[in-house]
């Protein structure tokens, strides 16, 4: 019977210590030694699942169908869609046409004008409204017909009229002359604006802003996931292997890879034709070589390492090696490469659409936002500021992300 | 002659011959072609030697000498430019891809640096079972159990402990005893220990060498046992040969060559290996000159512009290893005169 | 002009390092001399703190770390409170330091004259070039380089050449001091021990202080006048490498000297192993740092730190072994003169 041998480490304290130290104290471990990174990631997960929630659920954030037109073209945001108001003499206190409902009220307008049926439309939904909610009150005011809006506004003034319909096109014009009226909004009531401004057609930008999240993160993962599951593989045997098969590729990976991205993206984009998967397919084409360069350059290096050199000397065969010691060890710099591979996916994909390259010209898309609303930027900024501010947005997150990946991946930060 | 009992044993585990390895200097065509020749770096220069069952055998020498490579061809790592490995009886060099693997089993690796060995991103329980899962594989059930017994056996204790842990989160010591245990769980004949204690603190080389020594016995191992340190192969090595850029200058019994060196290159290396006693000071001088170009030796012996006690054949003609005591050669023409 | 004061006198040095587990003391309240013209050998395992000294005799301490105690007197002036141009000046005139890699502490673009010349010029503007070059030749023939050697670049010599040009940039502005790092570990052995008989010279014929920082003990026996033994940031044991070898006193000296290897074949056939391994810095053991390993621990070394003190004439401990204290029980050995 053996003895077994005398060995002087029980395992020191400080030792066991140190494997306390699990994945959350890890993260609260960096922020001691690498001194602000710790809200850095704090910061790009609040943001990424915030994008992520976004994309996955649009329909509970977006408050209108983005592709219904849903008021006015070109409204700025926050401004009230002002359709037929209601003008009352300037010291009145009435406030909507509910104050001045009754019939011993005169409300004036242009005779035969719109104006009259919006009234008359409005005075009906009250009344309908009144009598859903059973208080018995009715909207009877006594119509006043003129000829014309200035007719009406001089009454108005004197006071011979409690209150005046037309619609603001008309009236704008006319109100520096008649300084005894003033607009109290509009005649429904209507206080409801949109929050981010509508576009030239009517279309709400917040509800084209938050599909359009849809649409960039699907293209945008896809194709970086299309890429990295092709190029990697590509990049480990490529790496692995050597020899003549290596060098083809690797010159047709480095031809790739010298196009300019977007104009070998519309290239692609344009012989395949339109189709968000032909989108998808071109943008992840075009991101293939970057991750066989990557990969394949840390093969290289790796393969030479001594611990595969002992792989190799234990008799572990070649597929082995491959995927038990150099992938594991290939992977953490491509993890941090894709995040910022699907920031650029979606910079890529805007582009494309920019230029009318791939999906369908009414799809809620930034890029097509920001097509269309190029010709705009002085009358109405909104139409480019709100979607090229959500690109930037989520363009950095991922970028966030990726570096801060870059700290918690790396296993020496529970290190001696 | 000596009766053999199986037909299959022989006496000696591994045999090299006329072994000779010579790396290009220029890598590719164009190089070749700019330099007007080609030129080798003669890592490995024509070196023979067996080891016998059983044995500790030290290979020592400076840098240039070609231990490493030797080391390297002994296992199959590298193939040989010229001359033959022959492992019981198995010429490698004849071997295809499979078998070769297949022979991996019985001879094993204990590298230089641990903290390099080990994959970082496998667990060490992980990167030990391996050679178990490559050549028993059918024995699965048995595995863990196994691994958990190396590692109690080169005193990583509590094994269930350590199994979990990654290279990074152990210290140096322990992590040569995990490459200890990686080499020795598939059973090898044959171990081929390059440098092994060299990485690890001064006060845990005692207790690396101790385990190395007793599981040898353990596991009736035979030993390649690279070196530059002479002092540290005193206490492992049967029997020693001393290279000189790419060639054997001595080979013996340790005690003997260690007491009784014939070659002068041995006798200079002994000479300048410091002792930890202040009162042996070495009061001898040092051959001048330092360890030539691998590209380009020295004719005829190696060692001759720097030799004490060299003379006009020394630079004309290459010697020989030749025995000079029974078990004892060196390389020297004029070695008869230490005798 | 014999000068019989010491050329370098550490008095409580620490150096605190900020690491992920706490903060760390690499040194902690180390003090000794360095001898004019002595060849003082720094001997310690992997983080004991000997590099660490080194480097803040030149005060090279990066951030995380730095001296956050004690002082350095280099011929009396402490060099913790010289400003940028008195530190230039020092480093590399007063004391220079020797490196274990010499391929990187070389400029690759640079030849050997000019790395020397350039030495010369910072320090000494006002040198006519002329002297420099004659200087220069005359230390190269003391060093045994040859001539031709000048017009070389780094990568084209070997790797004991360029640590003799390590030693001749700190020679030729006439150093008193020169920190060699680990300077032979990375060279064979015979050129090693050609270095060590180079290093004698110069220190015969100049009188340069010589402080060797290894991890060797068979070198510091080879090459030290005294020796000082550290361990875990402290300095444990300190006196003439004769007394040291014959009768160390620290425990740890002690283990550690029988358990180096050596290649006289009827000498140590056994070696010691020392139990344990050594402590993480950032939380070292209460009282004394070795307690854990030591054979001979008592009860209070593991509450108080004992201090160095002189056990017998130029021999020094860090060992409660050979002090009084109130709370000791245990007998003082005496540690025979």
């Amino acid at each position: 019977m053996e003895e077994k041998p005398t060995t002087p480490d029980a395992v020191p304290q400080w030792q066991l210590d140190l494997d306390k130290v699990g994945f959350v104290r890890r993260l609260f471990l960096a922020r001691k030694w690498y001194g602000g990174d710790w809200w850095f990631v704090a910061v790009s997960a609040v943001l990424l699942l915030f994008i992520i929630l976004l994309g996955a659920a649009p329909q509970w954030f977006a408050p209108y169908d983005p592709r219904a037109e849903v008021g006015p073209a070109l409204l700025a945001p926050g401004e009230v869609p002002l359709g037929y108001v209601l003008v009352v003499p300037a010291g009145s206190t009435t406030t909507s046409i509910k104050d001045i409902g009754t019939n011993k009220n005169n409300i004036g307008f242009v005779v035969g004008s719109p104006a009259s049926q919006a009234l008359r439309k409005t005075t009906d939904e009250l009344n309908a409204a009144e009598k859903e909610a059973g208080t018995g009150i009715t909207y009877q005011p006594r119509p006043r017909r003129y000829e014309t809006n200035e007719l009406g506004l001089a009454d108005l003034a004197s006071g011979k009229i409690d209150g005046f319909v037309a619609s603001m096109e008309e009236l704008e014009p006319l109100l520096p002359n008649f300084p005894g009226v003033k607009v109290v909004g509009n005649l429904s009531g209507n206080t409801r604006t949109f929050t981010l401004g509508t576009n030239q057609l009517g279309q709400d930008v917040l509800s084209r802003v938050i599909w359009g999240t849809r649409i960039a993160l699907i293209v945008g993962l896809s194709s970086a996931i299309a890429a990295f599951l092709l190029g990697v593989p590509l990049g480990l045997i490529s790496g692995f292997v050597g020899g003549p098969f290596d060098r083809i590729l690797t010159m047709l990976m480095d031809s790739l890879y010298s196009f300019p991205g977007l104009i070998l993206a519309i290239a692609i984009a344009a012989v395949l034709g339109a189709g968000i998967g032909n989108v998808i397919v071109a943008i992840a084409v075009l991101y293939i070589p970057t991750y066989f360069r990557i990969v394949r350059g840390q093969t290289l290096s790796v393969k030479n390492d001594l611990y595969v050199e002992a792989a190799r000397s234990l008799g572990t065969p070649p597929w082995q090696i491959l995927t038990k010691y150099i992938l594991p060890n290939v992977i953490p710099s491509v993890v941090i490469i894709f995040s910022v591979n699907v920031a650029d996916a979606i910079l890529t994909e805007a582009g494309l659409s920019f230029l009318g390259l791939g999906l369908p010209p009414d799809t809620p898309d930034w890029g097509i936002d920001l097509a269309r609303g190029q010709d705009y930027i002085r009358r109405a900024w909104w139409l480019i500021t709100y979607p090229g501010l959500m690109v930037s947005l989520v363009t950095l997150s991922f970028s966030m992300l990726g570096e801060s990946l870059a700290e918690i991946l790396n296993p020496r930060l529970a290190e001696l | 002659m000596k009766t053999q009992l199986f037909s299959k044993e022989t006496e000696n585990l591994v045999e090299i011959q006329d072994l000779k390895k010579w790396f290009p200097v220029q890598k590719s065509f164009l190089d070749q072609l700019l330099a007007g020749r080609k030129d080798f770096v003669r890592a490995v220069d024509g070196v023979s030697f067996n080891i016998r069952r059983g044995e500790a055998f030290g290979l020592a020498g400076e840098s240039g000498s070609g231990k490493t490579t030797i080391g390297r061809l002994a296992i199959g790592l590298e193939t040989p430019t010229e001359g033959k490995v022959i492992f019981d009886g198995i010429d490698l060099g004849r071997q295809n891809e499979g078998e070769l693997r297949r022979l991996r089993r019985r001879m094993q690796v204990i590298f230089q640096d641990p903290m390099a060995s080990l994959n970082p991103r496998m667990t060490l329980g992980d990167s030990v079972v391996q050679g178990l899962k490559i050549h028993y594989p059918e024995a699965a059930e048995k595995h863990r159990d196994t691994l958990l017994e190396i590692f109690e056996r080169v005193g990583l204790t509590p094994a269930r402990y350590f199994i979990n842990k990654y290279p990074h989160q152990i210290s140096g010591g322990q992590r040569q005893r995990v490459v200890i245990a990686r080499a020795l769980i598939t059973r090898p004949e044959l171990v081929l220990a390059d440098e092994p204690i060299a990485m690890a603190d001064v006060s845990v080389r005692a207790l690396l060498l101790d385990l190395m020594v007793q599981l040898k016995q353990e596991f009736n191992l035979t030993y390649l046992f690279i070196t530059h340190d002479l002092a540290t192969a005193k206490y492992i090595c049967d029997r020693i040969g001393i290279l000189y850029l790419g060639r054997m200058a001595e080979i013996g019994d340790l005690k003997e060559v260690y007491s009784r060196p014939l070659h002068p290159y041995t006798q200079a290396l002994l000479t300048a290996v410091p002792v930890p006693d202040p009162h042996k000071r070495r009061t001898k001088s040092m051959p001048a000159g330092e360890i030539p170009n691998p590209i380009n030796p020295p004719s005829g012996c190696r060692f001759h512009p720097r030799c004490p006690i060299a003379q006009a054949v020394c630079a004309q003609q290459e010697p020989e290893l030749r025995e000079l005591r029974p078990g004892h050669q060196a390389a020297c023409h004029f070695a008869e005169q230490f005798l | 002009m014999n000068d019989t004061t010491p050329l370098v006198q550490i008095r409580d040095l620490t150096v605190t390092y900020k690491t992920r587990l706490g903060p760390t003391s690499a040194v902690d309240k180390v003090s000794f001399d360095i001898r004019r013209g002595e060849i003082l050998g720094l001997v310690g395992e992997s983080g004991c703190g000997k590099s660490t000294l080194g480097k803040a005799l030149l005060r090279m301490i990066t951030p995380p770390g730095r001296i956050s105690a004690g002082q350095i007197l280099f011929n009396g002036e402490d060099i913790l409170t010289f400003d940028e141009k008195r530190l230039r000046d020092y480093r590399g005139r007063q004391a220079s330091m020797i490196f274990q890699d010499p391929m990187t502490s070389l400029n690759p673009v640079q030849t050997v004259e000019q790395h020397l010349v350039e030495a010369v010029e910072v320090h000494e503007g006002q040198t006519q070039s002329a002297d420099i070059v004659r200087r220069i030749k005359t230390l190269m023939e003391r060093l045994g380089i040859m001539q031709s050697r000048l017009a070389s670049y780094p990568h084209q010599l070997s790797g004991g050449m360029r640590q003799r040009v390590m030693i001749s940039l700190g020679l030729v502005l006439n150093a008193g001091l020169i920190i060699a790092d680990e300077a032979t570990t990375s060279l064979d052995v015979i050129v090693e021990a050609k270095l060590v008989d180079q290093l004698r010279e110069i220190r015969d014929e100049y009188g340069v202080s010589i402080l060797a920082i290894t991890h060797n003990i068979a070198l510091v026996a080879e090459m030290a006048d005294r020796v000082a033994v550290m361990y875990a940031g402290n300095l444990v044991e300190l006196g003439e490498v004769n007394r040291i070898f014959d009768w160390p006193l620290h425990p740890y000296t002690q283990g550690l000297l029988a358990s180096v290897p050596t290649i006289e074949i009827h000498e140590r056939k056994e070696l010691f192993k020392m139990p344990g391994e050594p402590p993480n810095l950032a939380r070292p053991p209460a009282g004394c740092r070795f307690h854990p390993r030591c054979p001979a621990a008592m009860s209070i070394c593991s509450r108080h730190r004992p201090g160095l003190q002189e056990a017998a004439p130029g021999h020094w401990v860090h060992c409660w072994l050979y002090q009084d204290h109130p709370e000791k029980e245990e007998k003082t050995l005496k540690a025979a003169a």
